[in-house]
């Protein structure tokens, strides 16, 4: 390491010390410290320089950006000095992007380190052309590379050849020319075991890609896989051949042998694992061909990987070991389940990484058994977590980096209370996860797994509470917000509620009133003023709306709507919010038999009053949609509140029918056909009628018919009637008593709801939904003669309950044990089941399929209805759209490529002869017409007669040259002579010179560049050497 | 493939930062910081391995096809040393155990060029900490394994600089390279 003191500059350590030594305003410090640097960067100096770079690069660790020095760090890089060199290339790995332009210039440097005679040089460029490469850097320093392959240090061949991987990956051409050299390496026993380890690292990165290519090389593979040593080079191999089994058969047989033994022998865990992996990856167990031996095999990985689980205290082991259940269970999912008991285990887990492999491997084993336990203990973790009200979105609070100061005796403070808030907390994400899962486990299959659908509404109820909140309305982050997170989960949950509802007749009544139950919740927990945003209210209101029949109390639930409909900021759910009111409403008021009496007449209008009230203002929504059905409904509801105050009430002499508009116009316009949910590919399977020609038009004379309709409708009775309803005025009277009714109405909810909220904290499902379970229980099992209800005190006194909870582990639930076979086994008799839950008859509910044609296979199983499964078609269809990932290496560009003929020369020197020969042609004739042009500048030059200051127009054309080279590769040969000439001929004006270039550029095809460069790879350097100053490296 | 070898201590400050990929200065402490938000709240005897951060996790769900599969980041394992956090973000092509030991020779070889080292070490030898690892990972693929070849490597660049003198707290942590925060017994 260098430390070089200045006196008046700040060395490396100078500023470390330096923001050490100014804790509180380290802000301002490195402001201060970065002026400095960009001063000191552009000195004369080279250790000046060198340092200031030094300072640079790590001031961008720490979140400093410095890609406006990208031309300084080309400085040092060239310089003659190696560690100043050092601190350049470092300096480029570090902050050289793709649009780093001075990249281009850099060419020239990297060749000639390349052919350096220290190796601890070549490694410079070696080590950083990874992280810079492009494709035209990577066609231009190939032929450097290349022979490096063959340095006599095995440190260079080892390093050159994982460069040339990484030049392969953004040009494929370069694995056809150094394939050839790197086989002859890997096949080589006298080499360096380090190099072919190396080599063996790679080709397992290349094989994920391309299998195929790599088949020829198993029995060396193999080879080195028995003989050497070395783990690290062995779980390599391993993976490997497991990419390559499934090319080929034969292998298993051979690898068989081999693997197991290092199973049984091996002392190292990681290979250990890293064998039963592969064999379970490579398809091993399948395609062993006889059976037992495949038997044998599977049950002494599967033995293997439940001891890593069991193992106490290494996590790691239980980690690696669900993620390889995670890969078995979808080939062999018999003998995962069989370790269903293990696995379950690992959801409780306190740590979050494990949690989420069990999760995933849950999720595949459920059955109607386990599926209520399982769910229990997911929910019990949401609830346990669950932030309180007042907590939002705490994950954002702990974003906040604390990078830029380096003051540790301040975040010390800071950090342990971090740990302590989070202690209790998971993250969001997870909770999202969860809440998936939990809904995909139970609705898989069209729900064949749930049983208890009242536990499963329930379920959603509380789930609905449990949603974190969806942060997209962040204006400033949500750019960034990556794309699950904007789905708001209660929305699936919701839409799970309707599906429930549509789909199983029998629970229709307790979905509706779930959703009820919903929706005064949301008011409730939201303050007044505040909007709604749940993404259940969609759901729940539609849910009200459709099945308004089934309400118990429907003229709350419409006071519910009405309090909502002003509340929600979701314009679609506005509009769904209408349409609820109006079928609420139409069941109230819609009661044919109900004679029409006064008071009927008055609570009609009454209700008409309120509702207007509350749909007038929606008249005018920005919202097109909410909007039109707004006035639609204003219109219908102002006719329907005519026609009740023109109708007289019956009194006892004389009987009224209540008026037809609210009796049958109303209520007609919501029956009809009941709605079924509709498998996603239904439409696709609708037969085409024979002789249906859609091109054809419906009509030759469409036009003129449609036209014709409108007369027709204008003609009708009915026409007139409606006109005479239209043009009546409705008396703007009624509208001003409704407000003190909805304040009046609105408040006894409230107080219950916010009451229950705070009871119970132990179990899963909220108290008010457990108290209502309870009683529904109680209901139930009322004649049940084997069930012994709970003695009041248990039922009472809560904290009884929750003790027994506690101590009987989470996912008990103290009611549900089905506590009658105490009573029988106290007398005896008989023998009873064990300690399973008494098996619940499932032929109380029936859960509709979705509808569909013949033909349909994929249909059936669907859980989610035509709304859900159009965001699922929209998802595939983001997922198609072509998105890299951050830090994503790709390597698809290799994937297309074919290596073959292997042993043959990939690389085809005849064609780059020839390509360089003509590429000479070109050039001589640019260089001809150039210097023409140039000639001709001189002329005019001396006709003028300029006189310009030498070394002012000396920088200048320098930074001509480096444009040029900049935008155009195949400049440098070209810049050689020019410079020449313009030594030689005094000075020519700055404009002469990039006129001349672009004159140039059309001459030297740029697609031909690529073999020339031995030729000019020398050319610029050694001017660099020959001006001798320091930053003209180009 | 390696996409990622960090380095940063309990208060999430960088100490070193080796990006495999181009990323942006912003997107990459935006990164780190993440990761730091996922390895502070680890509970004690958790695994070495974390859930993807947001960041990455959000642009993995959108890849379906395996193929794909083996370019993205699928693993972040790390380890804890006295003050300091290793991060190594991998894809699924690296082994995740033998990631946990590719981390602890790194830690051995530091401990060797710098004889007990701690924190502060590396603080003022960032350079050091570059060159070590990349005797250990060129463009994210492992290339040497060997504690003493790493060594030496490194010693062939130049002489490694001792932790100023005056710099009174000393050993942080004094045998970070043994013990770790694991016993992790299954070396390769």
């Amino acid at each position: 390491m260098l430390y070089v003191i200045y006196e008046f500059e700040k060395s490396l350590y100078d500023l470390i010390r330096g923001l050490r030594n100014h804790k509180g305003n380290e802000k301002e410090y490195i402001q201060k410290t970065l002026k400095e640097c960009r001063a000191e960067v552009r000195s004369q100096d080279m250790d000046l320089k060198a340092t200031a770079l030094l300072k640079l690069i790590y001031l961008e660790m720490v979140g400093h950006d410095m890609s406006w020095a990208s031309f300084h760090v080309l400085e040092v890089m060239s310089s003659p000095k190696y560690h100043q060199k050092r601190v350049g290339y470092l300096g480029a790995v570090q902050s050289f992007r793709h649009d780093t332009e001075v990249l281009m210039l850099a060419t020239n440097l990297l060749k000639k380190d390349l052919a350096a005679t220290t190796p601890t040089v070549i490694s410079l460029p070696i080590a950083t052309l990874p992280h810079v490469i492009t494709p035209s850097l990577a066609l231009s320093t190939l032929a450097d590379l290349l022979p490096r392959l063959n340095h006599s240090h095995a440190n260079i061949r080892k390093k050159t050849l994982v460069t040339l991987y990484r030049l392969a990956l953004v040009y494929p051409e370069a694995l056809r020319a150094a394939w050839p050299k790197i086989k002859d390496r890997l096949m080589d026993p006298n080499e360096d075991p380090s190099v072919t380890a190396a080599i063996v690292n790679v080709v397992c990165e290349l094989g994920s890609r391309r299998p195929h290519d790599f088949l020829p090389l198993a029995p060396r593979l193999f080879e080195l896989l028995v003989d050497s040593g070395n783990n690290w080079m062995a779980i390599k191999l391993i993976k490997l051949f497991a990419t390559l089994t499934p090319l080929e058969p034969r292998l298993v047989k051979k690898l068989l042998p081999p693997l197991t033994n290092i199973i049984r022998t091996t002392p190292a865990m990681s290979l250990l694992y890293e064998c039963i992996n592969g064999i379970i990856q490579g398809g091993i167990l399948d395609s062993a061909e006889d059976i037992a031996g495949a038997d044998e095999i599977a049950t002494l990985c599967v033995n293997k990987l439940r001891g890593m689980i069991m193992i106490n205290g290494d996590a790691n082991l239980k980690y690696v070991a669900l993620l390889a259940f995670n890969k078995i269970v979808l080939t062999h999912p018999h003998l995962v389940s069989q370790q269903e008991d293990v696995i379950l285990e690992c959801i409780d887990s306190t740590d979050i990484t494990i949690r989420v492999q069990a999760l995933n491997l849950v999720k595949g084993m459920v059955t109607s058994d386990n599926l209520v336990p399982i769910v229990s203990r997911l929910m019990k973790q949401l609830k346990s977590s669950s932030p309180s009200k007042d907590r939002r979105a705490p994950g954002s609070s702990s974003n906040t980096p604390e990078t830029e100061s380096d003051d540790e005796s301040q975040t010390a403070i800071t950090a342990p209370t971090v740990r302590d808030t989070q202690a209790l907390l998971i993250p969001d994400d997870y909770r999202i996860d969860i809440i998936e899962r939990i809904l995909f486990m139970c609705s898989k299959d069209n729900y064949s797994s749930v049983l208890d659908f009242d536990w499963y509404i329930d379920v959603l109820t509380q789930l609905v509470r449990m949603a974190p909140i969806p942060r997209t309305f962040d204006a400033d982050t949500g750019a960034l917000l990556p794309t699950r997170q904007q789905v708001d989960v209660s929305e699936k949950v919701g839409d799970e509620l309707r599906n429930v509802a549509v789909k199983v007749r029998a629970m229709r009544a307790t979905a509706v009133r779930a959703a009820d139950v919903i929706l005064d919740q949301l008011l409730s927990d939201n303050p007044v003023g505040h909007p709604l945003s749940s993404g259940a209210l969609k759901s729940s209101i539609w849910i009200i709306g459709e099945y308004s029949i089934q309400l118990a109390l429907p003229d709350d639930s419409l006071n519910g709507l009405l309090q909502a409909i002003p509340r929600i900021g979701k314009p679609e759910i506005v509009a769904v919010a209408l349409h609820a009111t109006a079928k609420v409403f139409s069941s109230i008021a819609g009661s044919e038999v109900e004679p029409w009496t006064s008071e009927r007449k008055s609570r009609i209008s009454l209700l008409l009053a309120r509702i207007l009230d509350v749909l007038e203002p929606l008249a005018l929504h920005p919202n097109l949609e909410v909007q039109e059905r707004a006035v639609e409904f204003i219109e219908l509801l102002k006719l329907t509140a005519e026609a009740a105050s023109g109708q007289p009430p019956s009194t006892d002499e004389n009987s009224q029918e209540p008026p037809l508009l609210l009796t049958q116009a109303i209520p007609s316009l919501f029956t009809g056909w009941e709605l079924n949910s509709v498998a996603i590919h239904a439409q696709k399977n609708v037969p085409l009628p024979g002789g249906l020609d859609l091109d054809e038009p419906i009509h030759s004379n469409l036009g003129r018919l449609l036209a014709q309709t409108d007369i027709v409708t204008l003609q009708s009775d009915e026409a007139d009637e409606f006109e005479v309803y239209y043009h009546q005025r409705p008396p703007p009277s009624s509208i001003s008593s409704s407000a003190p009714a909805i304040s009046r109405l609105a408040d006894p909810d409230d107080d219950m709801a916010s009451s229950y909220q705070q009871l119970s904290e132990e179990s899963y499902l909220d108290a008010d939904i457990l108290a209502k379970r309870k009683a529904e229980r109680m209901e139930k099992n009322k004649d049940d003669p084997f069930y012994i209800p709970s003695d009041n005190i248990l039922r009472t006194s809560t904290p009884i309950h929750n003790i027994l909870q506690n101590h009987n582990g989470p996912a008990l639930d103290i009611d549900s044990i089905p506590v009658m076979q105490l009573d029988l086994e106290k007398i005896g008799t008989t023998v009873a089941a064990p300690s399973r839950p008494r098996p619940q008859p499932r032929q109380r509910v029936i859960v509709a399929a979705d509808e569909t044609l013949e033909g349909s296979d994929s249909g059936t199983g669907r859980q989610y209805d035509s709304e859900n499964s159009s965001s699922n078609v929209a998802k595939a269809k983001s997922k198609k759209s072509k998105q890299h990932s951050l830090l994503q290496v790709d390597s698809s560009t290799i994937g297309s490529f074919s290596l073959e003929g292997n042993a043959s020369e990939g690389f085809d020197y005849e064609r780059q002869q020839r390509e360089e020969a003509e590429m000479q042609q070109a050039m001589k004739e640019v260089e001809r017409l150039r210097l023409e042009m140039q000639r001709a500048n001189e002329r005019i030059q001396m006709a003028q007669g300029a006189d310009v200051q030498g070394v002012v127009i000396k920088k200048k054309k320098k930074k001509v040259a480096k444009k040029t080279a900049g935008d155009d590769e195949n400049e440098p040969t070209k810049v050689k002579p020019k410079k020449k000439t313009k030594k030689v001929a005094a000075q020519t004006v700055e404009g002469g010179e990039p006129g001349a270039v672009t004159e140039d550029a059309p001459g030297s095809p740029s697609t031909k560049v690529a073999p020339k460069k031995k030729k000019k790879k020398k050319a610029p350097v050694e001017e660099v050497e020959a001006t001798g100053e320091a930053g003209s490296l180009v | 493939m390696i996409s990622a070898f960090l380095v940063f201590n309990n208060q999430g400050q960088p100490r070193l930062t080796k990006f495999y990929t181009q990323l942006d200065t912003s997107i990459q402490q935006r990164l780190i910081s993440e990761i730091f938000t996922l390895v502070s709240n680890r509970p004690a005897g958790s695994c070495n391995f974390l859930p993807l951060p947001p960041l990455l996790a959000a642009s993995s769900t959108s890849h379906s096809s395996t193929e794909e599969q083996s370019d993205v980041p699928s693993l972040v394992t790390y380890r804890h040393y006295a003050t300091l956090y290793f991060i190594v973000i991998s894809t699924s092509t690296e082994s995740p155990l033998a990631l946990i030991d590719l981390i602890q020779v790194y830690v051995e070889a530091l401990d060797k060029l710098f004889e007990n080292v701690c924190e502060l070490d590396l603080i003022f030898n960032f350079e050091t900490l570059h060159a070590t690892l990349s005797e250990m990972i060129i463009g994210g693929v492992v290339i040497e394994t060997s504690l003493d070849r790493i060594v030496a490597g490194v010693r062939a660049q130049g002489t490694v600089a001792k932790r100023p003198v005056n710099e009174g707290r000393s050993t942080i942590g004094s045998g970070m390279g043994i013990g770790g925060n694991f016993a992790w017994t299954g070396r390769v």
